[in-house]
């Protein structure tokens, strides 16, 4: 049989070839102007409300925050516990134990986006209480994978004085002292 | 909302170019590292504990968190830190007003360069996403020195863009001139200028820049995509301009398996047909049509095959093919009036946040919009690729999630208020029952009179001390030998006078003198130890005068404090019920934007549809038309 092409196909070829084109790089072009892209009209006025209601969200948690913290840890009996990390990533951590005055207060299990915050120089509030003036003796103990897969335990014991006021805490995991080998170092803040 | 934050610590290229699903992936490098001081610095442990926050992606929480510290002067050592963590905070969350609010009061107050520098630049990100060109660039030229990290490239690119969004692509392409940074934000620059120079009609130097991404040595998903892109816009620039050989080198470097996989095959047919190879055209177009027809490539590549099977002189089979597209059109069309049908009856946004099961519940998700790519197949969601390519849609979908994490954060809080009330009310009843016992405490003790015989007794030592009375402090037997010897020498007194009487006065006289001795010599530490057991009075006195106070105000302070705290949820309570109506509204308008856009998105694509269906119809007839007059096979 003879190949017979249709007479029109060439034009019409062009004109799904030009669909194409004009699909396929606007696509392109949104991409180059989405950061610039602002909404219009309704969308604008309903970005700004989303915009307000979110602001006032915030305060709102803000002032609901103040008034838990002050409501059930006042500030005279407060007392926090912080853990913060300062090893090389080498050191994988677990989980860390508190007790307080021979009670255990906070008994945690890391999951890793946690350890990375740690790492990176987030400060966990690993507990907060209260407690009366006085003497008081503070024990905590972590755990975790170092190099070569070795698990490790450390702890350390800490009697502290309570006064009038709040009492900051923190636990530093650290191998300033002896590399590689990651342990305490207990800091109190005023 | 996590790719806005990792834009605002200038992470995210990806996310910068608003790519379907690349939204979420992950930047060149560590988010915030270089921005934020090393784990060692931190100063104050309530800003520590805001990082703990932001670097798990929740923004949210960090930002409250750094209110509440900034707000209780928690973070006195990291001020300028915090007031700029908090605009990038705010502008995470889709708060630019008050995101350029906190910029703008970094800049008014004494701050190092290094964090000026960060505030112009980060207002500049927003002037540029709001579509303030010029507000922009100004910003972008307050920067005086090179920008930490990953910031520097970043602002590169930010300055690309803004040159490009002005029409200077002269200037932008001397911008990305020897930029040879190893974080990848370069490539992101080279494509959007290469992009914006062929759109602008400069196509030998677009492709150029186009060709250098689309050749880079890519590596992670990100990269990849881009690579993708590039390719793909360079094939199709070269398609334009009739050059099928390069371009189907170019389309040939597409992934099999990308997001760009389609249209790559799509175009990769063109080019094979516009070098006249019909036969070649067919492999791609082949492939592509086995694919669902709910994407644009595959729904072209239904009317591709019998054209290409046309240009093959088989027209019998092109026929066939013709027809087989009017049908798969016309029953995709129907699915797409279902669609609408779905769509106007609301729920859309619903069932597109059902299909990411992370995006409501984990508010610091950041794959979220990832998983939306894999949608299941259902009416409401069934074309969410598309639109997810808009930019406009995907802001207002996050918009929509944010107010469904606000309810749930509201109805959190509820609960918390009820456990408030409940402890406030535990309080007063404690208070009230320590009434009965502090007003039995309050009766029995007369402070008054106990004050009284406190300044007697303070009298008394002062005229003992004036006079030197030592016999005021005998002891209770030297006072009655004191008094025997007053006795005895009145009655040495009464004897007749002589020798007898003359040795008992003597004797008498003796006896006195040694006990005034003794008490002279006794003085001085008996009136230091009456001082000392004085001022320990005093002491008691005042400790009592204390206790007692506390217990007098025990009974009026309660009350006043849980009045305090019960005032406080109260005004927080009437604040959460305001909110809540004005959540709702919001979430319905923007379901009705959104599901405006949707639906004119899926019209516009069964207009698309019928134009094909039309097409196809037309080159049937045409078919039919060369075979009635004797041609095909």
């Amino acid at each position: 049989m003879n190949a017979r092409i249709p007479r029109r196909l060439p034009n019409r070829r062009r004109q799904l070839l030009s669909a194409s084109l004009l699909l396929l790089l606007g696509a392109l072009v949104l991409v180059v102007r989405a950061d610039a892209a602002e909404p219009v009209g309704d969308a604008r006025t309903v970005d700004q409300d989303v915009q307000a209601l979110k602001k006032e969200l915030v305060d709102l948690n803000r002032d609901l925050f103040r008034l838990e913290e002050e409501l059930l840890y006042p500030a005279s009996t407060q007392v926090a516990v912080f853990l913060s990390v300062n090893v090389g990533t080498f050191f994988a951590l677990d989980s860390v134990q508190l007790r307080l005055d021979g009670k255990e207060v906070a008994n945690y299990l890391y999951t890793e986006r946690e350890v990375a915050a740690l790492h990176r120089g987030g400060v966990q509030k690993l507990y907060l209480g209260n407690l009366t003036a006085g003497e008081h003796e503070l024990v905590a103990m972590f755990t975790g994978k170092g190099p070569h897969d070795r698990d490790y335990r450390r702890g350390t014991t800490l009697r502290f004085d309570k006064a009038v006021g709040a009492k900051y805490v923190e636990l530093r995991i650290t191998d300033r002292e002896s590399a590689l080998q990651p342990e305490f170092a207990v800091r109190q803040w005023d | 909302m996590a790719s806005l934050a990792r834009h605002c610590w200038s992470l995210v290229a990806g996310a910068s170019l608003a790519l379907p699903g690349a939204t979420a992936a992950a930047g060149p490098s560590a988010p915030g590292a270089s921005d934020l001081p090393p784990p060692s610095k931190i100063r104050d442990l309530d800003y520590g504990d805001v990082l703990f926050h932001f670097f798990q992606d929740d923004y949210f929480e960090a930002l409250v968190r750094l209110e509440v510290a900034r707000e209780l002067d928690r973070v006195p050592d990291h001020a300028a830190e915090a007031e700029l963590l908090a605009g990038g905070l705010y502008l995470s969350l889709g708060m630019h007003a008050e995101a350029r609010r906190r910029f703008e009061a970094v800049l008014a107050g004494p701050v190092p360069q290094s964090v000026a520098d960060r505030a112009h630049f980060y207002l500049a990100r927003i002037g540029f996403q709001r579509g303030y060109l010029d507000e922009a660039w100004r910003s972008l030229e307050s920067i005086r020195g090179a920008l930490p990290g990953d910031l520097e490239p970043e602002r590169r690119l930010l300055a690309a863009n803004v040159l490009m969004a002005q029409g200077r692509y002269r200037e932008a392409a001397a911008t990305l001139d020897g930029w040879t940074d190893a974080s990848g934000w370069v490539h992101f620059a080279r494509f959007n200028l290469g992009v914006a120079l062929v759109r602008s009609g400069d196509a030998a130097r677009g492709r150029q820049m186009l060709d250098a991404v689309g050749t880079i040595d890519a590596t992670g998903e990100e990269q990849l995509s881009l690579r993708d892109r590039a390719n793909l816009a360079l094939g199709f620039a070269l398609l334009q301009d009739r050059q099928p050989q390069p371009a189907i080198v170019a389309l040939g470097r597409v992934r099999l398996d990308g997001p760009y996989t389609n249209r790559a095959l799509l175009g990769l047919g063109w080019a094979e047909a516009d070098a006249a190879q019909p036969q070649r055209a067919l492999v791609p177009w082949l492939e592509l049509r086995k694919r669902p027809l709910v994407d644009a490539a595959v729904q072209e590549s239904h009317l591709a095959v019998p054209f290409a099977y046309a240009r093959l002189a088989a027209n019998g089979e092109a026929a066939t093919q013709y027809r087989n597209a009017v049908s798969a059109y016309a029953a995709e069309s129907r699915r797409l009036d279902e669609s609408i049908a779905a769509i106007r009856r609301g729920g859309l946004l619903d069932a597109v946040l059902d299909a990411a099961p992370g995006a409501v519940a984990d508010p610091g998700s950041v794959g979220w919009l990832w998983q939306l790519q894999r949608a299941p197949d259902a009416p409401h969601t069934r074309y969410l690729y598309q639109l997810l390519a808009s930019h406009q849609f995907q802001e207002g979908l996050k918009n929509y999630r944010d107010l469904r994490i606000m309810q749930r954060n509201l109805q959190a809080w509820e609960g918390s208020l009820e456990a408030f009330d409940g402890m406030i009310a535990a309080r007063e009843a404690a208070a009230r029952a320590r009434a009965p016992r502090k007003d039995e405490v309050l009766a029995s003790t007369d402070l008054g009179a106990l004050e009284l015989r406190r300044a007697g007794l303070a009298e008394r030592v002062a005229n003992i001390t004036a006079t030197r009375d030592v016999a005021a402090l005998a002891t209770p037997e030297e006072s009655m030998q004191w008094r025997r010897l007053d006795e005895l020498d009145a009655r040495v007194s009464a004897l007749p006078a002589g020798e007898r009487r003359d040795a008992l006065a003597e004797r008498a006289r003796v006896l006195r003198g040694l006990l005034s001795w003794q008490l002279d010599a006794a003085y001085k530490l008996r009136l230091w130890h009456l001082r000392a057991s004085l001022q320990q009075a005093d002491v008691a006195l005042a400790e009592t005068r204390r206790r007692l106070a506390l217990v007098e105000q025990a009974g009026d302070l309660a009350p006043r404090q849980t009045d305090g705290f019960a005032a406080r949820v109260s005004e927080l309570r009437r604040r959460m019920s305001a909110l809540q109506p004005r959540i709702d509204a919001a979430a319905a308008a923007q379901e009705q934007v959104l599901a405006g856009i949707a639906v004119r998105e899926i019209e516009a694509q069964k207009a698309r549809l019928a134009s094909y269906a039309t097409q196809a119809q037309f080159a049937l007839a045409t078919l039919y038309d060369g075979a009635a007059s004797g041609g095909g096979r």
